[in-house]
């Protein structure tokens, strides 16, 4: 492999002036911000620590501003199942419309269709949900958050269809086993699905 | 001298030495100048989409409300360093009329039109989208902001671009390549250093928290079978366990050993091809084409620079190349300039 750093005395003039355009000032300047973003962008993908704590506290403004707080957890730690939302409209002359999130017949493009999935599958990925081992996962009840969130899609939706009353369900949909799928299992198998619901919500009146 | 305090300063010089290297030898901004085409043009497709159901995103009656944004956004006390122009726009018409100025933005950009100030409108504004649709966004999103930001703090528009041919009209003759510059290496090594952090990082979630899937070699069958994702069927890979098996454990170490293997000038060539099945693979059969098409965008930032003029040759570059190889006259062509993968030998880190 041979020196893999020579001394700096030992190189050619040029390599030095090649390295030396910007001068000591601005390099150690330029370094030292450098070395802080170099920092900034490990804080994002953080494993939960008192270090990872302190670092993301600092680092927040900096972070939050410039988008930069991300884990890069691409299907990890498992690719897990899928979540729909599915709705039914109500309408003032008692007509119904179902629709669902998202819907390929629909969402053209498909990245305009992965922004519609990317809705409901913002809805299990609140820090703040509360998970009662008691009940089956159908009847577990939203947090918070995830409630103003829904309220947020309901809104839209009643907005948009000018609708009179909206009942939201979340569905998950498991993705089978391949001995399954040898077995004869379709991908969209009706037991694939489980529904819970996210609640009925009316329009308000102006 | 004792051994220690030696081997202390020989470190000490060996990493101030290698920091300037790195960081501060001047590089073409040929690769970085592809790299604005192609993520220029992915970041004006991204915003040319929202444009088929803006009112329904941005709009004042959108998903994502004022309410539930600041569930995500804000602490519960308030505090929130997120902003966005969206927030205080609620007419549809100045909505438009915003967003077809953005569009305008974005197209220059790719185009390299006034480079140095779109470039910056560019991150901000991609920025301004994401923050007021949280809940709506994806890995695409995050490279995207990525690069653009990284963009803008080089020559991005130095080569192919609107720029470039507007100063060659005005100098009545073609111009010899831009030359090398700092700036130039800086933004091209802050790309690969965060993408060698996501790939680290993702790999290192995949194995978090117990086996996984990733971990048994199941993973792609989960992602390959989701029907929601599913764009192209291959679940006939069920009949083929170890395929599967095959598949998931080469990207989980591909991804693990990326931030390592992509320096050594010959691994780096393998690293890289190694990214286009993984990349093509999640844009074609699990209809992500532009988070598969953009990851690869992000990995363009290894490519040598003197590899993507010698594909990128224009005719009219080989006749400025002509008319400026006089070596008395002072000017470095950018071609001269030893590739980044080149500059070194053995294992040492570009």
């Amino acid at each position: 492999m041979g020196a893999q750093t020579k001394p700096a005395s030992s190189r050619s003039a040029g390599q030095l002036d090649a390295w030396h355009r910007w001068g000591p000032a601005r390099r150690a300047v330029v370094s030292g911000l450098l070395l802080a973003h170099l920092l900034a962008i490990q804080v994002g993908p953080r494993s939960p620590s008192i270090l990872s704590d302190v670092m993301r506290q600092f680092y927040r403004p900096y972070l939050d501003a410039a988008y930069l707080d991300h884990g890069y957890k691409f299907f990890a730690p498992e690719p897990g199942p899928s979540h729909l939302i599915r709705y039914e409209l109500e309408f003032a002359d008692g007509s119904r419309l179902e629709g669902r999130l998202p819907d390929r017949a629909r969402h053209w493009p498909r990245l305009l269709y992965h922004r519609h999935f990317m809705l409901s599958e913002f809805m299990p990925q609140f820090g703040d949900q509360v998970w009662d081992p008691r009940l089956p996962w159908q009847e577990q009840l939203f947090s918070p958050a995830q409630q103003t969130y829904i309220r947020s899609y309901a809104s839209h939706l009643l907005e948009e269809h000018d609708a009179r009353r909206v009942t939201l369900y979340l569905v998950q949909h498991r993705v089978p086993d391949p001995a399954e799928v040898l077995g004869g299992l379709a991908l969209d198998d009706p037991s694939l699905y489980r529904t819970r619901p996210m609640g009925s919500f009316e329009r308000q009146r102006r | 001298m004792t051994p220690v305090n030696d081997y202390l300063r020989r470190l000490a010089a060996a990493a101030h030495d290698g920091w300037n290297r790195f960081w501060f030898t001047p590089a073409d901004p040929a690769t970085l100048s592809l790299i604005r085409l192609a993520a220029g043009a992915m970041l004006f497709y991204t915003h040319l989409v929202w444009t088929l159901d803006l009112e329904a995103f941005y709009g004042p009656h959108s998903w994502v409300g004022p309410a539930a944004a600041t569930t995500v956004l804000r602490d519960p006390d308030g505090t929130g360093y997120t902003w966005s122009h969206f927030w205080l726009i609620q007419d549809t018409a100045v909505l438009w009329a915003a967003h077809l100025a953005a569009l305008v933005v974005f197209a220059m950009f790719m185009l390299g039109w006034f480079t140095r100030l779109t470039s910056v409108l560019a991150y901000l504004l991609a920025v301004a989208y994401i923050h007021r649709v949280p809940g709506a966004l994806f890995g695409l999103d995050q490279i995207n902001a990525m690069l653009a930001m990284y963009l803008m703090l080089g020559p991005s528009g130095a080569a192919w671009s609107l720029d470039r041919l507007w100063a060659a009209r005005r100098a009545g003759r073609p111009l010899p390549p831009a030359e090398p510059s700092v700036s130039a290496n800086l933004a091209i090594r802050l790309i690969q250093l965060h993408m060698c952090v996501i790939y680290f990082y993702a790999a290192l979630s995949k194995m978090h928290g117990g086996p996984t899937t990733w971990w048994s070699g199941e993973a792609i069958w989960y992602a390959i079978a989701n029907l929601e994702y599913q764009s192209w069927d291959i679940t006939w890979l069920a009949r083929w366990p170890l395929s599967i098996a095959l598949i998931t454990q080469v990207t989980l170490y591909w991804e693990l050993s990326f931030c390592v293997l992509v320096w050594p000038r010959l691994a780096r060539p393998l690293m890289l091809v190694m990214a286009v099945p993984v990349h093509l693979g999640i844009a074609l059969c699990m209809g992500m084409i532009t988070f598969g098409l953009v990851m690869l965008i992000g990995c363009l930032s290894f490519v040598p620079p003197d590899l993507v003029r010698r594909l990128l040759r224009f005719p009219s570059d080989r006749r400025a190349g002509q008319a400026h190889s006089d070596p008395g006259s002072g000017v470095r062509s950018a071609t001269a300039c030893p590739p980044l993968a080149d500059r070194r030998v053995g294992t040492e880190k570009q």
